[in-house]
């Protein structure tokens, strides 16, 4: 025996509106909590396209020049691997260099078409043993204008902060979503098991005549579902917000030098719609399962 | 159709509201339960329904024992009894067709079974003239016909009724006898308990008395006391 569709649908909706207030209540808790969740992840992202390089202890990148000789290649190893003031390095050669070039402009594929591995400069990112910001600018530029070496870029204190800030605001967003995202898991159970003590007598009746139990469970559950739906809808379209209005402003190529690549990539904000739409569905099945399990079943 | 094996009900803090209760019922009986408050009767009712578990013993409904029923087989059951209340029960913002359209609705019953078995049903209870009016707007008597129709929409085996009269005045009253009474003659076992002397005096059918939960009288034809 299935459930019709538009049995489901009529009492689900009789369910929603006799509680307006707390439903309404319940799809904004919902829909900023997504949202804040989801906007923990854009900004994880873009902080990480923006500082890829920078990643594990690298202070500096000596940039070599597409045609370097391997002499000149040679020679700039050997002062690296010398040295007692650096810790290690990595080199990161043309065919690396072009598969994080793909990946930080995959927004823009025409930009991508026009570059080839082979116009893209190998590098080697180097860590130092004291990362101290005066040491690493005195060690970065002893490698500045040595034949081959194209240029010598510095993470400076800048691009430190900028890290420190992005963990520390990650940090808050991720524990401020999964706050909010207990209140709105409450907000459903409320709102179900305030449904369920107002039909009452109905389910006495549906019992009594022989429904079965998912049959006076669905149209419960579903309430709390489409609560969630709604509002992981709205936080869908506050994150698209976020992305096009705050995110892409920071990688505007007029702006901050330092903040290009700051951006997210079609795919990455695909998955972190539906990780929400994800995390939504499971919040919603957990808080009306808890409710017609632990308030409809005698 | 209904047979009960020593039937031993506890409820917590000791009350024994069934004891050591052996009996059948045959199909098409009419059976009335009396006693006194508290003797039993609601109980004995709710068994049969599994509304309740019995502590000891077997009931068998319809060939199958229900005190050992797995929980997920229980709504089937229940769909071959019909349940008629002391209160009725209506839900207050349907409507009498939609009342007993409801009971079919969520057994999930095709559309098309729907339309034609309301209308028939209250033609029988005699309610077509209301079939659009709210319980609100109905006598008591006219209630309990609608609840009667709900309960018996989906030609159930049996038909349990607690104190089906209790709200009602003894002339309505015996209208609902004369409804429940031609249910019966279509070959459905009806298990009425009540505290109503003059109906059962009156029916003269089978009746069991319980006393503290005991079966003090199984009489045919039998009177209230
Ligand atoms: N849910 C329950 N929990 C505990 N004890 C109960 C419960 N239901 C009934 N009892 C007890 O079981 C005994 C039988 O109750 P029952 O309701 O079956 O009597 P009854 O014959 O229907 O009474 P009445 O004529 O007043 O309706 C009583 O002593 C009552 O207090
Ligand atoms: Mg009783």
């Amino acid at each position: 025996m299935a459930i019709s569709p538009l049995y489901a649908l009529r009492e689900t909706s009789i369910n929603l509106w006799r509680n307006i207030l707390l439903t309404t209540a319940t799809i904004i808790t919902i829909g900023v909590s997504l949202l804040m969740f989801g906007a923990f992840f854009l900004f994880d992202y873009a902080v990480a396209n923006a500082t890829q390089r920078w990643e594990g202890g690298i202070e500096f990148v000596v940039w070599m020049n597409p045609e370097a000789t391997p002499e000149q290649n040679a020679n700039i190893l050997d002062a690296i691997t010398t040295s007692p003031e650096i810790r290690d390095y990595e080199f990161v050669d043309q065919d690396a260099a072009y598969e994080e070039f793909k990946d930080i402009f995959s927004d823009t594929p025409e930009l991508v078409e026009v570059v080839t591995p082979e116009v893209m400069p190998p590098s080697y990112r180097v860590v130092p043993v004291d990362p101290n910001a005066d040491v690493v600018e005195e060690l970065a530029g002893q490698f500045q204008g040595r034949p081959g070496v194209k240029t010598v870029v510095s993470a400076n204190d800048t691009i430190r902060g900028i890290q420190d800030l992005a963990d520390r605001a990650g940090l808050f967003l991720f524990i401020g979503s999964f706050v909010l995202l207990g209140a709105a898991t409450l907000l459903i159970l409320t709102n179900i098991v305030s449904a369920i003590r107002n039909r009452a007598r109905e389910i006495e009746i549906m019992k009594v005549v022989g429904a079965t139990n998912w049959f006076i469970r669905i149209p419960f559950m579903l309430e709390g579902v489409a609560q969630a739906m709604v509002g992981a809808l709205m936080a869908w379209g506050g994150l698209w917000g976020f992305d096009r209005y705050v995110i892409e402003e920071f990688s505007d190529p007029d702006g901050l030098e330092l903040l290009a690549g700051f951006q997210v990539s079609d795919n990455e904000f695909f998955t972190t719609s539906v990780l929400v739409l994800g995390i939504a569905i499971v919040v919603s099945i957990v808080g009306s399962l808890v409710a017609v399990t632990r308030y409809l079943d005698a | 159709m209904i047979k009960l094996e020593n039937v031993t009900k506890v409820y917590k803090g000791d009350s024994v509201a069934l004891r050591d209760a052996t009996l059948d019922i045959g199909k098409g009986e009419f059976v009335f339960l009396v006693g006194a408050s508290g003797s039993g009767k609601s109980t004995f009712i709710r068994l049969l329904n599994r509304e309740e578990v019995p502590e000891h013993g077997k009931i068998f409904v319809a060939g199958k024992d229900i005190a050992h029923l797995g929980a997920w087989k229980v709504p089937y059951l229940r769909r071959n009894i019909g349940y008629i209340f002391q209160d009725f029960k209506l839900l207050p913002n349907k409507t009498v067709s939609e009342n007993v359209a409801f009971a079919l609705e969520v057994i999930g019953k095709p559309r098309h079974v729907i339309k034609k078995q309301v209308p028939a049903i209250l033609e029988l209870v005699g309610l077509t003239q209301k079939m659009n009016n709210r319980p609100s707007e109905l006598s008591g008597g006219e209630q309990q016909r609608v609840s009667i129709a709900r309960a018996f929409v989906n030609r159930p085996l049996i038909l349990l009724a607690d104190e089906p009269t209790g709200n009602l005045d003894p002339q309505t009253s015996v209208g609902i006898m004369k409804l429940l009474d031609r249910i019966n003659r279509t070959g459905t076992t009806v298990v009425m308990a009540t505290h109503d002397r003059g109906i059962v005096d009156t029916m003269r059918r089978r009746v069991i008395e319980l006393d503290r939960g005991l079966i003090v009288r199984d009489q045919a034809r039998g009177v209230y006391e």
